[in-house]
């Protein structure tokens, strides 16, 4: 097992590497200059004086320049926010959106499982029919309409939220409300599958016929074999809350790293979208590799190679 | 069961970890709370160029002149008096003994000259307001050029500590202007000396920006920069050591920034605001016809309008049938702007037929744009040699996708057919796309808009002089920029503005944009509120700003 998370991280940098390349080429293909701030033509003077402190002005001097010092943790300065160094924007944001997903992560999963297991066993009936419904609402309203009806209703007309707001617990409910929707739909929906499929197995009416409740049996032995598709869908999942959290970040002005991800590109902020779309990719992978061991826990059919041990 | 614990315990316990790691610290009430224009860009009055930018700058600094927070004309801010020779091109400005930094040190002539000089050699976007100074623009390109370059030649100099001596090349009627305006600011030289970096092959010293963030920024305004959280708030303090601090009505402001105008308007519904200074157009639109008393809309410093490309070929190698100026005028001709306005703007935006927005400067006689006349339009259009359009070949019309862009552009396409019988395709593209394409003269015909900088009228009708770089009609016409330059070294204020307005009088005629509407501000504030000028240019002097609210 240690060897086989060794192997995992050793090829975390390379991934990286090779992450890092790809958006570096993609940057500096997308059209425009990250120095224009608005339809005036920027002086050449100006530009010139930029492009230099950047070491913009050529590609090859800038993937020269930058890589070096991005490696020591020093992403530059941001290129549209020039007051600002990468570092800064992110250290601000970063743990904004990675506790504003990490809850909605949450929420979804006791929910979506909740909702899943009550629809697999009283199929057909009110708790299915709900289940079906958060389901279809889930998937199918985008997350700007629930953000701002929420908004709207909870914040000025009931007054029980302050609007952009950070200062404790209660200003995460909506915004991860908002962004919890949509896991938590497609996490009752698998859950109710696998449930289903695992309630009409042997090893349940074996258990049933040896006297355990009805209750041991769904919770303790079906609900294990349940999460499975859970669990793959997590890591996904994680990856579309962290990322995805744009539209309820602007919604709910919420200072994340959504945000930035989706107006660097906009701006063609060249440094900010390098550092982003590596800390994304960092922590993404950091994600698919706790799902994974996450499988060795909960099913011991899944074993890590031999070689690995 | 305990190992299907891990999980969700592992979770909770990751989100305990990150609350605490990601909360913010409460802050006291401030005495006035508004929301700027989207987000602060910098504070670094050499590179500002966005409103917000420039709004906040009025807060932490001063020039040598200031602007009266009713009016807006220039008053004398950091300098106690002027004494201006009678040719008009050497300034003395003697400055305030009791002009203080927020430190508390006295402002000097050595400050300005400092702050003047770094705007020459690191520029950024409107150093070209200081080639107004004598040799200037000569230094500036010298040392850009990496040649040996003499400062002593640019007509700004510290006589002693109080006395600023400034020599220009040619009159400028607007000065007094320029010095409130942010590239005239002094700056605090010590405080910047840490951020100064210096480039190892050019020995060229640059200063980091990051001197402007707090606890650093040392300003001379009326303020001080207490904090600053990227994209979410600032905190002004007043400053106990600015000279007038006895007509400072606030103590502490707070300024929010909104991605979202839809959050910031129900931000200011929720009455935790006092002044919403950009108001979503929808919102706007909406709340005009319900007559809120809040809502105040007045003219704006800009007008919006479709610009013509007049290279005699377009980006791919045909004849460019707009080259020639009836059709130019026919295509302006063939437009009812009232529908625009009624449909698109909805804020009763005044129509414009004059590039320059009328009754903003006080003199200046607007002159005469071109009507709404179709039967003349489709007259032109066939002197030009495209009877009821025909052999006018396929054009189309560039826009941004970003706001409401595309309906303008939808109303204006049926217009030219129903009017002229040529159809205009629409082509939307990403903003970015947008402006390489626009400066590039990469179109035919592109919707366009544009925003005055300082008071005065050349800040409109410099941007179409032939050497322009925001000519993007690619219009060149020599009647016009000698109007102009007879304007800028003409010491008399009325004939200046009469030569101005001959110039725009050109641009009427000559069409090489077709000006749409003029742009309104929108502003929310309730009657509790005080300081807050409706004036055209959009900016606010802080010290007058106070909500008073009831114990």
């Amino acid at each position: 097992m240690m060897r086989y998370l060794a192997f995992r991280l050793v090829q975390f940098p390379l991934i990286l590497a090779i992450i890092y390349l790809g958006t570096f080429f993609l940057t500096w293909v997308i059209p425009g200059s990250p120095f224009d701030k608005d339809d005036r033509s920027k002086s050449v003077a100006a530009l010139q004086a930029m492009e230099q402190r950047f070491h913009a002005d050529d590609w090859r001097k800038f993937l020269a320049w930058y890589p070096s010092r991005a490696v020591r943790g020093d992403f530059g300065q941001s290129m549209q926010y020039q007051d600002w160094s990468v570092s800064e924007i992110v250290a601000d944001a970063l743990p904004v959106s990675l506790t504003l997903g990490l809850f909605a992560l949450v929420v979804a999963v006791l929910a979506g499982v909740g909702l899943g297991v009550m629809a697999a066993v009283r199929r057909g009936g009110a708790m299915d029919f709900l289940s079906l419904s958060v389901a279809l609402v889930g998937i199918s309203v985008p997350s700007f309409v629930v953000a701002s009806g929420l908004l709207l209703v909870f914040c000025v007309h009931l007054k029980w939220f302050a609007i952009s707001q950070w200062h404790n617990l209660g200003d995460l409910v909506l915004p991860g409300l908002a962004l919890s929707l949509l896991p938590m739909a497609y996490v009752a929906r698998l859950t109710r599958v696998a449930m289903l499929d695992v309630l009409s197995s042997d090893f349940v009416r074996t258990a049933r016929a040896k006297g355990l409740s009805r209750v041991q049996v769904v919770w303790k032995h079906c609900l294990k074999h349940a999460l499975l598709p859970v669990l793959s869908y997590l890591g996904p999942a994680a990856a579309a809350t962290l990322t995805g959290s744009f539209v309820v970040e602007k919604v709910f002005n919420i200072a994340g790293l959504g945000r930035h991800f989706v107006n660097s590109v906009l701006n063609k902020d060249q440094t900010l979208i390098l550092a982003v779309v590596m800390i994304y990719s960092a922590v993404l992978l950091m994600m698919n590799l706790l799902v994974d061991i996450g499988y060795v826990f909960l099913d011991p059919r899944i074993q890590v190679r031999e070689e690995w041990r | 069961m305990l190992r299907l614990l891990v999980i969700p315990v592992a979770l909770a316990a990751l989100l305990v970890a990150a609350i605490t790691w990601s909360g913010a610290a409460r802050s006291s009430p401030a005495d006035f709370v508004f929301i700027n224009r989207g987000e602060i860009g910098t504070l670094d009055p050499n590179s500002m160029s966005w409103l917000q930018d420039i709004r906040m700058g009025y807060a932490l600094w001063e020039g040598l002149y200031s602007l009266d927070p009713r009016t807006l004309e220039p008053v004398l801010g950091c300098a106690q008096r002027v004494e201006v020779s009678t040719d008009k091109t050497a300034y003395t400005f003697h400055l305030r003994p009791e002009a203080r930094w927020v430190n508390g040190e006295a402002v000097t002539a050595d400050d300005f000259v400092f702050a003047w000089r770094r705007m020459l050699e690191e520029p950024g976007d409107y150093t070209y307001l200081l080639h107004y100074l004598k040799g200037a623009k000569t230094y500036q390109e010298q040392f850009a050029a990496g040649q040996s370059a003499d400062f002593g030649q640019v007509g700004v100099q510290a006589v002693g500590a109080g006395v600023l001596q400034v020599s220009l090349a040619h009159p400028v009627t607007f000065f007094a202007d320029l010095c409130a305006f942010p590239p005239f600011f002094p700056l605090h030289h010590k405080s910047m000396e840490p951020f100064r970096l210096v480039n190892r092959k050019t020995g060229r010293i640059t200063y980091d920006p990051r001197f402007t963030r707090p606890p650093h920024l040392v300003g001379n305004g009326p303020y001080r920069l207490e904090s600053w959280h990227f994209q979410q708030r600032l905190r002004l303090v007043a400053s106990e050591h600015y000279w007038d601090k006895s007509a400072v009505r606030s103590r502490v402001i707070d300024m929010l920034s909104f991605a979202d105008p839809r959050t910031a308007f129900l931000k200011y519904e929720t009455g935790k605001v006092d002044w919403l200074a950009e108001v979503g157009a929808d919102d706007a639109a909406d709340l005009l016809a319900r007559k809120r008393a809040d809502l105040r809309v007045f003219g704006g410093f800009g007008t919006y309008f479709y610009s013509l490309n007049c290279n005699p070929r377009l980006p791919d190698g045909r004849t460019n049938p707009l080259a020639d100026v009836r059709v130019r005028q026919a295509l302006a001709m063939a437009i009812d702007k009232k529908p625009i306005v009624d449909n698109v703007g909805r804020l009763n935006q005044p129509v414009a037929t004059t590039f320059v927005p009328p009754g903003v400067f006080a003199g200046y006689r607007a002159p005469r744009g071109l009507a709404f006349d179709p039967p003349r339009a489709r007259q032109l259009l066939a002197e030009a040699g495209y009877p009821g359009g025909r052999g006018f070949g396929q054009l189309s019309i560039l826009f941004n996708k970003e706001g409401d862009h595309r309906f303008v552009a939808q109303i204006i396409r049926k217009q030219w057919l129903d009017h002229l019988g040529i159809d205009l395709e629409l082509s939307g593209v990403e903003i970015k796309t947008f402006r390489v394409r626009l400066h590039g003269k990469d179109y035919a015909v592109a919707r366009a808009s544009w925003i005055g900088d300082y008071n005065d009228v050349s800040t409109f009708t410099d941007k179409y002089l032939s050497h322009s770089d925001n000519n993007d009609s690619a219009w060149k016409n020599p009647v016009y920029d000698q109007l102009c330059d007879q304007a800028a070294v003409e010491p008399d204020a009325q004939r200046r503005l009469e030569l101005l307005g001959q110039a725009e009088q050109l641009l009427c005629d000559q069409v090489p944009i077709i000006p749409l509407y003029h742009y309104v501000n929108a502003y929310l504030f309730r009657d509790n509120v005080r300081g807050v000028p409706l004036n055209p240019r959009n900016m606010v002097i802080f010290k007058a700003l106070e909500a008073r609210r009831q114990p």
